[in-house]
């Protein structure tokens, strides 16, 4: 069962995942096409598509085979402007119900990206963990860097997209791996989620993390043969679910749940956010080693 | 010299505290600085690194162990230094320029210095003429570039083609990762080698070195 409220970017036809990425190689169409069909059928809501190093006429020409076999939008994954606009201009909304396709993603230095809303209104996932310093792109470090980047890059897509509501906007805080998590990412991510929840100006947008990456690097089982990702990553939603996250690109194939406070994973990230420095990364690995 | 496996153990296992008791009692008891590092520790990190190709080990417990191999290099430097012994070799590294992504570069770097190797780290979002700068200092530098955007992974040949534009490609060796990263790519834009994992970025660098 889903859970009420979760909105999944299904996260598979991705040139980073390995599969995926030799279908590409072997120019599998169809492959991808059963990987497509797969994800909705699973419960996907959307259908990434990234299609890694590729030319942007082969991201047109994705986007029209996909929607060929799903009546799921899409969203549009690239950090490649040109790549972008391929796959908007490609995009047929009526054989999506008249749903908006989302673009993966932009950041701040990435803004010019909003002038294709021209080309077709879309919803964009706002990579809020970055901002602008001196003309140049930083890391976002502390909570309050998140919010205000959040609150910079929202007004700016407002601004520049005229119609564009606070419905249209996908905040992504920016998750990191647990299991190299030495200085206190998820902290930042916990506490940022806090403000943007408590503050109106934010009233409507939607939240959304990749959360594959939350436990990327970590082995599969536990020594008694249960798992260790899909339950770390329902703690996280757990925990952020509350504070506004209301998306993931996930794996339709991952068995999400809202977790008690006493199950091992929920305990886990509860200390984890009490710890700091190596200490986070020890108690990571006594999840999955006990 | 007597037998400091108990420094094997704390670097196997992680436990930077026992590395630094270990490490200082070794000292203290006259152990010959270099000998701990090539009998002890280099073996524990290279362990380190087979558990991990073999899935025993997972990322925590490399960055765990690499830290415990830290702690006791950063007691053994200056003696080191001392007695003139040189590092394996010395690794620039950073993450290209436009990309801020720095896990994978961080990863590779604690478990190059784990490996005995002098680390420079550049950091994120680093220009071709930097990586140039500091190749020049000194010939054989081996510099790890890391990317992980499709749109910043064709700075790593800008880096490359800076490099020869400054007549400092032949004297520097040049090794390449990140997610978008292929064998394939690596050799499309001339760099001299490729890993897809920290753990095998030190095997790399010891070729190279």
């Amino acid at each position: 069962m889903p859970i009420p409220g979760l909105t999944i970017i299904g996260e598979t036809i991705n040139d980073s995942v390995p599969s995926t990425h030799k279908l590409f190689d072997a120019d599998d169409i169809d492959g991808i096409l059963e990987i497509a069909k797969m994800q909705e059928e699973k419960g996907a809501a959307y259908i990434d598509v990234n299609i890694g190093p590729r030319p942007a006429e082969f991201m047109a020409d994705m986007v029209r085979k996909i929607q060929g076999v799903t009546a799921r939008p899409l969203s549009i994954d690239t950090p490649d402007p040109a790549i972008a606009e391929a796959g908007l201009a490609a995009y047929d909304p009526e054989r999506a119900g008249d749903e908006k396709p989302i673009v993966n993603s932009i950041s701040a230095l990435r803004a010019e990206m909003f002038d294709l809303y021209k080309i077709r209104p879309f919803k964009p996932i706002l990579l809020v963990s970055e901002n602008v310093v001196d003309g140049r792109s930083a890391s976002c470090h502390t909570a309050q860097e998140t919010f205000e980047a959040a609150r910079q890059l929202v007004g700016t897509f407002l601004e520049r997209c005229p119609g564009a509501t606070n419905d249209d906007c996908i905040i992504d805080p920016g998750i990191a791996p647990l299991g190299s998590d030495s200085e206190g990412n998820i902290h930042r991510l916990v506490a940022a989620m806090e403000l943007i929840h408590g503050d109106e100006f934010f009233a409507g947008c939607h939240a959304s993390v990749g959360l594959s990456n939350f436990t990327v690097m970590l082995p599969p089982k536990r020594p008694d043969g249960s798992p260790v990702k899909g339950p770390l990553e329902s703690a996280f939603l757990t925990k952020v679910m509350p504070l506004g996250l209301d998306m993931v690109i996930g794996s339709v194939k991952r068995k999400y749940d809202l977790l008690p406070p006493d199950h091992p994973a929920m305990a886990c990230l509860e200390e984890c956010l009490k710890l700091s420095g190596f200490d986070v990364l020890m108690r990571v690995r006594e999840f999955y080693t006990s | 010299m007597s037998d400091y496996k108990e420094l094997y153990d704390a670097i196997l296992t992680g436990n930077a505290k026992k590395a630094e008791e270990v490490t200082k009692a070794a000292l203290e008891a006259k152990a010959d600085p270099t000998e701990l590092v090539k009998k002890y520790m280099v073996p524990a990190m290279d362990e380190v690194g087979k558990r991990f190709e073999c899935n025993e080990y997972f990322v925590p417990e490399l960055l765990i162990a690499a830290r415990a191999m830290k702690t006791s290099l950063e007691i053994l430097t200056p003696l080191l230094a001392e007695a003139g012994a040189e590092p394996v070799g010395r690794v620039v590294i950073g993450t290209v320029q436009g990309d801020l992504h720095d896990i994978g570069k961080n990863l590779v770097a604690s478990m190059l210095e784990g490996g005995g190797f002098q680390v420079i780290d550049l950091g994120v979002d680093v220009p071709p003429e930097k990586f140039v700068e500091v190749a020049k200092e000194k010939d054989g530098t081996i510099l790890a570039l890391s990317a992980l955007l499709t749109t910043t992974m064709t700075m790593m040949k800008n880096v490359i083609e800076a490099l020869e534009k400054a007549g400092v490609r032949k004297n520097t060796r040049v090794m390449i990762g990140g997610a978008p990263i292929t064998q394939q790519y690596a050799d499309e834009i001339g760099a001299d080698g490729y890993s897809d994992n920290a753990s095998a970025a030190v095997a790399m660098a010891r070729k190279l070195a």
